[in-house]
């Protein structure tokens, strides 16, 4: 088999895997640069939180309208802006930190979710149904996945200052800007949008992972902000298009190759990568004249 | 004296003659909707049947409640399917306490493997059906011995409507000609009925609703829907049924509509009854694979 | 002239227990101030006050026609992130918000005043480096050169010379003395009682409450120092609601 057989071929031939390198490309844009933020401001837990978080939102919006998935996204939405925005007022207002305030959010939003399901007497699994997988891409969810990664790159662009700033030194800019809060607070949003979308269309471990991960990896090879959301980007391409390879010529299922691929560059990473590297510490180059 | 004597004995006979079976209707738990549908159809009014996974459960991968644990508590008789599909009962029954009788309902179907383990949807072939029937009704008369005949009555009365649905499937089969007999569904959930009527089911997912299909999976798929150009793609009532789409859309194949495998809807819905899904099933498939 | 700060029966403090305690007096504009006291005196707490994060328990703070962007204000180290990812050049350049708010880039000459900061607090040459990599010396010298670009009428800075050099301490007091006479106003929270003497005209003694308040010759004499260590640092956790007379501080 030539390279072009391994790498090309799956997707000149077959729609559904273009279609799954569509989104790849559309969540690592908007996924990964979130994700650097994520894990500089010590949430990179958040993820997983915020897919049981919303289930009180999907479970109204499944009793309102039946599997619906429009419904049971918007339900979703809802519920985690209101775990997420409440847990970062908190966290600003009183004494507790953003990690136990959220901890403690989605859990009562997850207890909530569980009791209107049994309410109902139906024992559906709603997750199950819920979540999406990447090899089914259908035109609306690819829309909704691109509208989401354009709006996050443009919402981004304009927070990054005050986010930035916020994250280093979050007292001069309460010193000298109210920009401070609604920065945070739309930041979140950005997070409950992506993290549900990406649940929806391809479940939590790709949403997740290609957010968490590929800044992992990105630590290891850059000192700045502007490199380290680069590399997170780059990483998480790879990853994807490797991963979904992978998943073409062996039997792995798609997501859990892609996070795979994605696990191995971050050991490759800690290994080797340049900024706090094992074998780097291990084997320092020698020291420069000056 | 002897009026007293005969007021007595006839007051004797009188309690004497008291139907035995006054007392309660037994509990029944059965594991999911279609067990629950067979024990109602044989125990009438003298059960009470509760379905642990409802309508539209998803019995694969379902999450029992300590509601569940008590309901079993309380039960007489426990009927589950086996076979592997109910993995999350055994801790269930162990923490209940339960001193239910457990009747494994398929107890006496010769299994179909998949892959390395069995498939446990036993109950889409009917004939396995009435095994199933078979031994819900020995382990109801063995429960309550004095509704013993009133069990085998219905128990014969369901039967034989069991005998005319599978006259029925056969018939609409035969109206399907034998180049189209292949379809896709979700997952693979139509084992036996695809043995005991002649028709090929493929699916991307394994036996059960958990797994996740690999690319490889899905392209082999489409390329064997091509090449034989297999009719119609099913979509299921407890999957989500984008992948099944894409499919349908990449290959052509039609969408034929829902199939039931392992749940039945509530009452208001299409499926409320097990003889409603299988005659649902195969009039799906006979519209869509019969041109 | 109007005084550029007046804070009248101010009480600053966490949880209803008052760290700053009916504090009442002015800063004139221009004015060089160094306010000095016991660990746990209010200083900080003070700071905060006058820069709008924490909100005063009771009495106002009137700040004469200065909004926030007004004040530069130098926090102590200890509240940066310094495992962030950030050069230098541009955590200093952060500096230039007055000008740049959310949108604006930095632009040429924005690039050309951080490069004429770092070289006034000598740190030429540091401007790729992360900010994790500094010294504490490096580190305050960094902060002082954002505070320059901030080009502020206003300000504060709280213990910058907490464990750094004494030729970084020389440096930077230079850089307090330049801005002085340029009509800034700079309030300065110090613990070397020398060094308050040596260089700063006014100085506001604080123990919770104010101790003396004054020109600093007056201020820092052994009775009022013996007052102030006498504060008691803890809260008390049994202490009854305040009555809400005015205080009369032995201010100047």
């Amino acid at each position: 088999m030539s390279i072009y057989d391994v790498l090309a071929a799956p997707f000149i031939e077959f729609e559904f895997m273009r279609r799954a390198l569509a989104a790849i490309i559309a969540l690592s844009l908007a996924g990964a640069p979130i994700g650097v933020f994520l894990m500089l401001r010590r949430m990179s837990l958040v993820g997983d939180a915020m897919a049981h978080a919303i289930l009180p939102g999907a479970a109204i919006g499944f009793l309102l309208s039946g599997l619906n998935l429009f419904a049971m996204t918007t339900g979703g939405l809802i519920a985690g802006f209101a775990v997420a925005i409440l847990a970062g007022l908190v966290s600003r207002t009183t004494g507790l930190k953003e990690d136990a305030s959220l901890a403690t959010f989605y859990l009562a939003s997850l207890a909530l979710g569980v009791s209107i399901v049994s309410l109902r007497g139906s024992n559906i699994d709603l997750l199950h149904v819920l979540f999406g997988n990447i090899l089914a891409m259908d035109d609306q969810t690819l829309l909704v996945i691109a509208a989401n990664a354009t709006v996050t790159l443009i919402v981004l662009a304009m927070i990054y200052r005050p986010l930035v700033i916020e994250s280093v030194d979050p007292l001069f800019l309460r010193s000298v800007s109210r920009a401070g809060a609604p920065a945070h607070l739309i930041f979140l949003a950005l997070v409950v949008i992506n993290l549900v979308n990406g649940f929806q269309a391809l479940g939590t471990l790709l949403a997740v992972g290609l957010m968490i991960l590929p800044a992992g990896i990105a630590r290891f090879w850059s000192r700045d902000i502007s490199g380290l959301i680069c590399i997170a980007v780059l990483s998480a391409l790879i990853s994807g298009y490797a991963g979904l390879v992978l998943s073409f010529q062996t039997r792995l299922p798609s997501g859990p190759a892609i996070i795979l691929v994605a696990a191995g560059l971050y050991m490759a990473s800690v290994l080797f990568g340049n900024v706090g590297g094992l074998v780097r510490q291990l084997f320092p180059r020698r020291h420069l004249e000056a | 004296m002897r009026s007293l004597r005969a007021a007595l004995a006839a007051l004797t006979m009188m309690l004497g003659a008291t139907p035995q079976h006054a007392e309660a209707r037994i509990n029944v738990v059965a594991s999911f909707s279609i067990l629950a549908d067979f024990v109602k159809n044989v125990g009438g009014d003298r059960v009470n049947v509760t379905s642990l996974v409802g309508p539209n459960g998803d019995v694969h991968v379902y999450a029992p409640s300590p509601q569940d644990a008590k309901t079993i508590a309380d039960a007489r008789l426990v009927v589950i399917n086996g076979l592997g599909l109910e993995g999350w009962l055994p801790r269930l029954l162990q923490s209940s306490g339960s001193k239910a009788t457990v009747v494994t309902a398929s107890t006496g179907v010769s299994p179909l493997k998949l892959g390395s383990e069995a498939d446990p949807h036993a109950w889409q072939s009917v004939v396995n059906a009435k095994i199933y029937v078979t031994n819900i009704r020995d382990a109801l008369v063995q429960a309550d011995a004095l509704d013993g005949d009133y069990f085998r009555r219905n128990a014969d009365r369901y039967l034989a409507e069991l005998d005319a649905l599978d006259r029925e499937v056969r018939n609409e089969m035969e109206k399907i000609p034998p180049a189209r007999r292949e379809v896709i569904s979700t997952h693979d959930a139509f084992g036996y009925f695809a043995k005991d009527y002649g028709i090929a089911f493929i699916a991307p997912l394994g036996v059960s609703t958990e797994t996740e299909p690999s690319a490889r999976d899905i392209a082999t798929l489409i390329v064997q829907v091509k090449k034989d150009e297999i009719p119609a793609v099913f979509l299921e009532n407890i999957t989500d049924d984008r992948l099944m789409r894409r499919i349908s859309e990449e290959t052509g194949a039609q969408v034929g509509g829902t199939l039931y495998s392992d749940s039945l809807t509530d009452e208001k819905g299409p499926v409320p009854t097990y003889i409603a899904m299988v005659r649902h099933n195969i009039k799906a498939l006979a519209s869509a694979l019969g041109r | 002239m109007r005084p550029q700060l007046a804070l009248r029966d101010v009480t600053l403090g966490y949880d209803r227990h008052p760290a700053v305690h009916h504090l009442s007096g002015e800063v004139a504009s221009g004015a060089l101030l160094a306010v000095v006291g016991p660990n746990g005196a209010g200083k900080s707490t003070l700071f905060r006050g006058l820069v709008g994060i924490v909100k005063p328990l009771s009495g106002t703070i009137a700040l004469s026609n200065l909004d926030a962007r007004d004040i530069a204000y130098l926090p102590q180290i200890a509240e940066i992130d310094r495992s962030f990812p950030i050069s230098v050049f541009d955590f200093v350049g952060t500096g230039l918000w007055r000008a740049t708010g959310i949108f604006r880039g930095i632009g040429g000459k924005g690039r050309e005043r951080i490069a004429r900061a770092l070289a006034a607090v000598g740190l030429t040459g540091f401007e790729n480096r992360g900010i994790g990599t500094l010294s504490g010396g490096q580190m305050q010298r960094m902060l002082f050169a954002r505070v320059l670009l901030q080009d502020a009428p206003l300000i504060v800075l709280d213990e910058p010379f907490n464990a750094i050099d004494a030729r970084t301490v020389g440096d930077l007091l230079a850089l307090c003395k330049q801005w002085h006479g340029e009509g800034r106003t700079v309030i300065a929270a110090l613990h070397d009682m020398d060094l308050v003497r040596a260089n700063f005209p006014e100085t506001l003694l604080l123990a919770r409450e104010p101790v003396a308040w004054g020109a600093t010759a007056d201020v820092l004499t052994a009775e009022n120092l013996a007052e102030a260590r006498r504060m008691c640092e803890a809260f008390d956790d049994s202490a009854a609601a305040c009555a809400d007379a005015v205080r009369q501080s032995r201010a100047a």
